[in-house]
């Protein structure tokens, strides 16, 4: 669980070290991720939180090697089990996705395939990546559909996505991601958009099934207080940065970023009365800037010293604690 | 304070196709009419200048109630009293053309989606004056739009732009200064901080909770993010299945609910780790279609789903403190039923 590792600790499910990425496009470079560095251990919950724009999407989907033509890394390696991610070849890739690394999409509606069965979508990834027999599959993929509380597996398995509730989807996707039963399930905002009830059986879903297969989660989200709830490392981003990376129940006692204590102030959980909530001044950077400052916050900053304008160095505050500030609070 | 808004046993049903082809009709197959509650028999009042929070999941009938009130569409039985005025008659194609349609005004949930594309800033909060405002506003349009624009805190230098060119808390300040450009009595708020990051919602909600201070406007506040809603309304109402299951001052519905649906809700609410609490539901909703009149809507999904839960359906009764609750077994823990007497009142 901590950051500086002696040599008799086990290594890390995934690191992901010094990740610099930019996008070509017409108007620039947009300098997307800087010297992102954190690492996943096994059974591990970790959460990403921060605004839209902040680089939490895009850092996943360079681990997963699906991102856009227009991406170049700049710099950076992702280890995973003695695997470079970021330099492996495709095919290699390809075997890695969906049967060690899986991801959970934003809005399950759109990712999931509109004009085929669910079941025939999970059989897909069965006989992709499986040894099932073509006899078994049926019953595999129900065995999976119950897994993740699907009721009436039976008949859901002909249904197509239009047919289920956001929730439902969001279970296929589930059963989808875990079907060859990964190490690493990375969930992009799995609950945005569902009602609350929902969000809470869907992540109740993904905690229990992780805790029982011993698998490690990535949790992106927005939402602090999901984080809060359901992770045990929280590592914050802003604009491509790792600003802050502790354990959950630290981030929250003794934040030491000036913009994770802004984030914490502006999330309605806490907060007794309208008054208590605050809002975090200005905007994120615009990306495609050449004369980025080395600290990306420091534009919305009210703890700006002279220092701010060097190089940010990520500092060990605490135990499994680090942030990256000139001026920690 | 008096009522601004009085909902009286207001009922929407959407006719629903039957399965039956129309070959099978031919042949003599007669059509059963279905029918979606979506929302049956719906009672409430909004006072003036009182904020008032609509909660419940996805397909309970919130937007169908918001569309009933903001006379978009037809009730099928009921009244809807505005100022007293029956305006539940009007049919929602006259409305539009009504004195009535400048006093309630509608932020919408997408500040994206719900402006024009092709409209400016300027143009956007300048449309409803154009088409509704008073002389006085028509004939100083430009010095309004830019009243309007300082009120919801959107610069002047904006005004030129379209709402691509405009980030997504700039968009919903375009759709407040919009939504109070013709001084609306009742505001109504379809989860107007959805698709902002949180940075950016609490600005937008302090400035909505200033707003309603300053012009003196009731809220309508449709959301299904509870925590928004303790923050910002002085009452709830809880929506489930097209019924209202439970409403009362907002501050005491959360910490002691009384019926097992709102309980779930707020418990549902992430928490930091530590204090998971014990009870969730689990399920879909029942169908809305022809739901059985005599078995209550949450029954199924209840804890506490017991043998008279599906004999009757629990009606809304009155506890002490201004809190109704529609379930035979609420959690009285400390309210007190009551007189009955009140009931009849209501």
């Amino acid at each position: 669980m901590s950051l500086i590792r002696d040599d008799s600790s086990p290594a890390p499910l995934l690191e992901v070290k010094d990740l610099s990425l930019e996008f070509r496009t017409r108007d620039g470079a947009v300098h997307a991720l800087e010297d992102v560095s954190f690492h996943i251990d096994k059974g591990e919950m970790v959460g990403i939180v921060g605004e839209s724009g902040s680089g939490k999407s895009v850092m996943c989907f360079a681990v997963m090697g699906i991102l856009d033509a227009a991406a170049r890394i700049a710099s950076g390696t992702a280890n995973f089990g003695g695997l470079d991610l970021l330099s492996a070849k495709q095919a290699d890739l390809e075997e890695i996705r969906g049967r060690e690394i899986s991801m959970i999409f934003q809005n399950p509606r759109t990712a999931l395939n509109p004009i085929r069965k669910v079941g025939k979508q999970i059989e897909d990834v069965l006989l992709r990546h499986t040894t099932t027999l073509r006899d078994n599959l049926r019953s595999r993929v129900i065995e999976c559909l119950t897994q993740v509380r699907i009721p009436d597996p039976e008949r859901r398995y002909a249904a197509y996505p239009f047919e289920l509730s956001g929730g439902q989807c969001q279970r296929i996707m589930i059963a989808l991601a875990l079907a060859c039963n990964p190490a690493l399930l990375i969930a992009d905002e799995p609950t945005t958009g569902l009602d609350v009830t929902t969000q809470a059986a869907i992540m109740d879903l993904i905690e229990d099934l992780s805790a029982s297969r011993g698998m490690s989660t990535l949790l992106i989200t927005h939402d602090l207080g999901l984080a809060a709830e359901y992770c045990d490392r929280i590592v914050v981003m802003h604009a491509g940065h790792v600003v802050e990376s502790a354990s959950t129940e630290e981030i929250f006692r003794a934040p030491r970023h000036p913009y994770t204590a802004k984030l914490i102030a502006a999330t309605p959980q806490g907060a007794r009365r309208l008054r208590e909530l605050t809002s975090i001044a200005g905007n994120l950077p615009d990306l495609r800037r050449s004369n980025l400052p080395p600290c990306r916050f420091s534009e919305r900053c009210e703890r700006l010293t002279g220092r701010c304008d060097k190089k940010l160095v990520p500092a060990t505050v605490a135990p499994a604690h680090s942030v990256s500030c000139w001026n920690p609070l | 304070m008096s009522d601004l808004l009085q909902i009286d046993h207001l009922v929407k049903k959407f006719p629903v196709s039957s399965g039956i082809s129309w070959l099978a009709q031919l042949r003599g197959k007669t059509q059963v009419p279905h029918l979606l509650h979506a929302v049956d028999d719906v009672s409430f009042e909004i006072r003036k200048g009182e904020s008032i929070g609509l909660v419940g999941e996805s397909g309970c009938g919130k937007s169908t109630l918001v569309r009933l009130v903001t006379r978009l569409l037809d009730p099928t039985e009921g009244g809807i009293r505005f100022e007293g005025r029956q305006i539940g008659l009007v049919a929602a194609k006259n409305f539009a053309s009504s004195p009535d349609r400048a006093t309630i005004q509608m932020v919408f949930q997408d500040p994206t989606d719900s402006l024009n594309p092709r409209y400016s800033a300027f143009d956007t909060i300048a449309e409803p004056i154009r088409l509704l405002g008073e002389d006085r506003d028509r004939q100083n349009l430009p010095a309004r739009v830019h009243e309007l624009a300082a009120a919801a805190g959107l610069p002047q230098e904006l005004l030129a732009r379209f709402p691509h060119q405009l980030s997504g808390g700039q968009k919903a300040r375009v759709g407040i200064a919009r939504a109070i450009s013709l001084r609306p009595k009742l505001l109504i708020l379809d989860e107007p901080t959805a698709a902002l990051d949180v940075s950016v919602q609490a600005i937008i909600l302090h400035l909505l909770a200033d707003l309603r201070e300053q012009l003196g406007m009731s809220y309508l506040f449709v959301s299904h993010d509870l925590n928004i809603v303790r923050l910002l309304c002085d009452r709830v109402l809880v929506m489930y299945l097209g019924k209202i299951v439970e409403s009362g001052p907002a501050e005491a519905m959360f910490a002691n609910p009384l019926h097992p649906y709102t309980r779930a809700l707020i418990e549902a609410i992430p928490q930091p780790a530590g204090k998971r609490a014990a009870t969730r539901i689990s399920g879909e909703p029942q169908s809305p279609i022809d739901p059985d009149p005599n078995v209550c809507r949450f029954y199924g999904r209840c804890p506490k789903g017991e043998r008279s839960c599906h004999e009757s359906a629990p009606a809304l009764r009155p506890f002490a403190g201004e809190r109704w609750v529609a379930c035979h077994f609420p959690e009285l823990h400390t309210a007190i039923p009551e007189k009955t007497d009140d009931a009849a009142a209501k």
